[in-house]
């Protein structure tokens, strides 16, 4: 048993400029209801997976997914995180347990139906994970029993390429950028995935369908990168991060769907119209912001605060632009591996050097970065790890930064306030307000 | 001279090149500008100290640095020591990194040999010399120390201890004390390797399957458990550093496990590696009770 919540949230909504965005959120909400109705009341096989795990290949298969970030988000959003990082403070947790990824296991440690989202989540045929921190693998383990159900890891490899401007080749090289061999070794796992799912749900796999899949991801990732491009070049930027985020990321989640590239292409039209009329996020912009690490999921108001007041526009999140890079592949006649080369990487291109300082400084410089605010959470190691020598080579490039110690998920030190004063005093101390 | 830094390396390999200089060491009671400059809140202690050897030029003597992947701040200060010599902010010793599988699959075991042999390559050892190497080490893991045990023993686990300074506040207070420092951690050479078959092959499955780091698939309340029970100690201490980010989510089930045999606990978490903290005073009050 558990308290009931209480929270005080100082998070405020964001403004919305695109139709599309309302759609999206609204597409979201309604593929929401029907997951709740398809895995719960119904009983349909699913899975609980990491963000940067195949879920093309779940796709294929026609197994829905929870994707843990989304879920956390979820009840981020639901305020209800701090419930559950008390509960599991109560269960004998230490209180600096790292909170990004664990608090769907909170959620279901705390077997509370009348307070969780959806009741809470009922078994999954799995639940997957990528090991890229010391971490995850001890989540997903307890997560996994305390759902009886099973965990597949997947490796996450070391990686001794290391092509600072991997970004320039990765969609048509990148057997060369992410390495033949850690290609190979997510190929293997991913088959043995695949096998599993097959066995436990009766579901067929066809590779033909992953590579019509895969073509369709290119055609919408395209349409995202190119509204990034066209973001980067123009002023006023014409979209905050708040829209860009939910714009790429609920796509993201379905990927290769009808509605998804669409989607993608409506956003993209919708970015270019603004451009074209010259309308901005800001009346009168005149600080062009990076925002580097997880989006601030309790705040979303956080992005546009300083707008009106100082003209300093939120113009760059890596949600967005790691859509050209990061995503797109050429297929090359080999589906499996095009994907591998997706997803054995997604995590330590954000978070390691050279790959994160090296594609962040050449994204400053393509969107005219004026100076950068980044996120610093004091209890993940994964989402800390490279942001100073990042921040380094920024200062270095001319970009001021600014980091600030707070959680994405954790409203518990947040203050809306105080936040926007600190960005707001950096901005003037800093020469450039 | 070769040295390494973290846990779940193949020792026989190391000692078979003939150039294994032992683990980096550290000396986290100082300044360390370098660290603080580069490295972010959430990496083991250790790390401060090697990057700032490293900036100092005190490792310059080595002619490289295993680190290993099986422990996750060992293989994120690789990158960042690679990205800062490539940027010209340090120098010293060549980074390596071994890339150690542990998912519980065949591909996983196939990738650790893979691993063992680029790096056998890269020292110049052959199967014949991995061989000899094994079956050395094998024989010199029959001469074991012995350690303390009965109810006058208190045992620490949790975060791996910096050097034997609990060990002393504990004998201190008139008990003996058993722990695994992170020295011994690393030099922990495993059980004996099999001999006979390919020797990658067999060094590459004691890897897979070692308890050692922070990433293995084992049961680490139960494996807790055994040892109290073996060691028949009469007190724990489950200790965990802020930084910890492994053992803290076995802490609930480990502190379950000792106390189900009966036995006190004293659980201390997100404390200081140095153990400046007040852990002394706390030890002091714990084992004192103990004995009431």
């Amino acid at each position: 048993m558990s308290a009931e919540p209480t929270t005080k949230p100082s998070g405020q909504r964001s403004r919305k400029d695109l139709a599309c965005t309302a759609a999206a959120s609204a597409y979201q909400k309604q593929f929401g209801a029907d997951l709740r109705r398809r895995v719960v009341d119904e009983g349909e096989p699913f899975a609980i997976v990491q963000a940067d795990t195949p879920h093309e290949i779940f796709h294929v298969m026609g197994i829905p997914i929870i994707t843990n970030q989304w879920w956390s988000a979820y009840i981020s959003a639901k305020q209800l995180s701090n419930h559950y990082f008390e509960v599991m403070a109560q269960a004998g947790y230490p209180k600096n347990s790292c909170k990004y990824c664990s608090l769907g296991l909170a959620c279901t440690l705390a077997n509370d139906p009348k307070t969780a989202p959806w009741g809470g989540l009922p078994k999954p045929t799995v639940l997957v994970a990528r090991m890229t921190c010391d971490c995850i693998q001890h989540v997903f383990g307890q997560w996994a029993d305390a759902l009886d159900s099973e965990f597949f890891p997947m490796e996450a490899p070391a990686w001794e390429h290391k092509d600072p401007r991997w970004f320039a080749h990765s969609k048509d090289q990148w057997e060369q950028v992410y390495d033949a061999d850690r290609i190979a070794l997510a190929v293997s796992e991913m088959r043995d995935l695949i096998a599993l799912l097959e066995n436990r749900t009766g579901r067929k796999f066809d590779e033909a369908k992953l590579h019509y899949l895969m073509e369709r991801i290119n055609e919408q990732e395209g349409y995202i990168w190119e509204a990034a491009q066209a973001i980067g070049k123009a002023r006023p930027c014409p979209v905050s991060i708040a829209e860009q985020m939910p714009n790429t990321m609920i796509p993201q989640w379905h990927r290769g769907s009808d509605w998804a590239v669409g989607h993608a292409k409506r956003f993209r039209d919708e970015v270019i119209e603004r451009i074209v009329a010259g309308e901005g996020t800001a009346a009168n912009e005149k600080i062009r912001l990076m925002w580097i690490g997880a989006g601030v999921w309790h705040d979303p108001g956080f992005y546009q605060a300083l707008e009106e007041r100082m003209g300093a526009v939120f113009v760059w999140s890596m949600y967005m632009p790691f859509a050209g890079p990061q995503y797109i592949r050429e297929v090359q006649g080999r589906p499996m591996e095009a994907l591998a080369s997706r997803i054995c990487s997604m995590n330590e291109v954000l978070h390691l050097p050279p790959w994160m300082n090296g594609w962040m400084t050449s994204e400053a410089e393509r969107c005219g970065i004026d100076a950068c605010v980044v996120l610093l959470p004091p209890e993940n190691r994964l989402s800390q790890s490279g942001t100073k020598i990042t921040a380094e080579a920024l200062e270095k490039a001319g970009v001021p930064v600014l980091m600030i110690d707070a959680d994405m998920v954790d409203a518990g030190n947040w203050d809306h306030d105080r936040m926007v004063g600190m960005v707001a005093e950096f901005l003037q101390k800093r020469g450039l307000a | 001279m070769l040295a390494y830094a973290g846990p779940n390396l193949p020792h026989a390999l190391l000692e078979a090149s003939g150039r294994n200089a032992g683990p980096l060491t550290w000396n986290v009671d100082r300044a360390m500008p370098a660290a603080e400059r580069w490295l972010e809140s959430k990496f083991a202690p250790w790390t401060r100290s090697v990057l700032q050897d490293w900036a100092d030029g005190a490792l310059d003597h080595l002619e490289a640095v295993l680190f290993s992947r099986a422990d996750d701040s060992a293989q994120r200060l690789y990158y960042y020591l690679c990205e800062l010599q490539r940027s010209g902010a340090i120098k010293g010793p060549e980074p390596l990194i071994l890339d150690i599988a542990k998912g519980p699959r065949e591909s996983s075991i196939a990738r650790d040999e893979a691993a063992l042999r680029k790096l056998a390559a890269r020292l110049g050892v052959d199967e014949a010399a991995l061989s000899a190497a094994i079956a050395a080490g094998n024989c010199a893991q029959q001469i074991a120390s012995p350690s303390p045990a009965g109810p006058n023993v208190c045992l620490i686990a949790g975060s791996p201890l910096p050097d034997d300074r609990m060990h002393r506040m504990i004998e201190g207070e008139g008990w003996a004390a058993v722990g695994r420092t992170l020295a011994e951690v690393w030099q922990d050479v495993g059980p004996p390797v099999d001999e006979g078959g390919d020797a990658f092959v067999a060094l590459a499955r004691q890897l897979h399957a070692r308890r050692v780091d922070t990433r293995g698939f084992f049961d680490r309340s139960g494996t807790l458990a055994e040892r109290a029970l073996a060691v028949g100690v009469g007190a724990a201490i489950l200790w965990l550093i802020e930084e910890d980010d492994t053992t803290v989510w076995h802490l609930p089930a480990m502190r379950a496990a000792l106390e189900a045999q009966g036995l006190p606990v004293l659980v201390a978490t997100r404390r200081d590696w140095s153990c400046r903290d007040g852990i002394d005073a706390e030890i002091s009050a714990f084992l004192a009770g103990v004995c009431a």
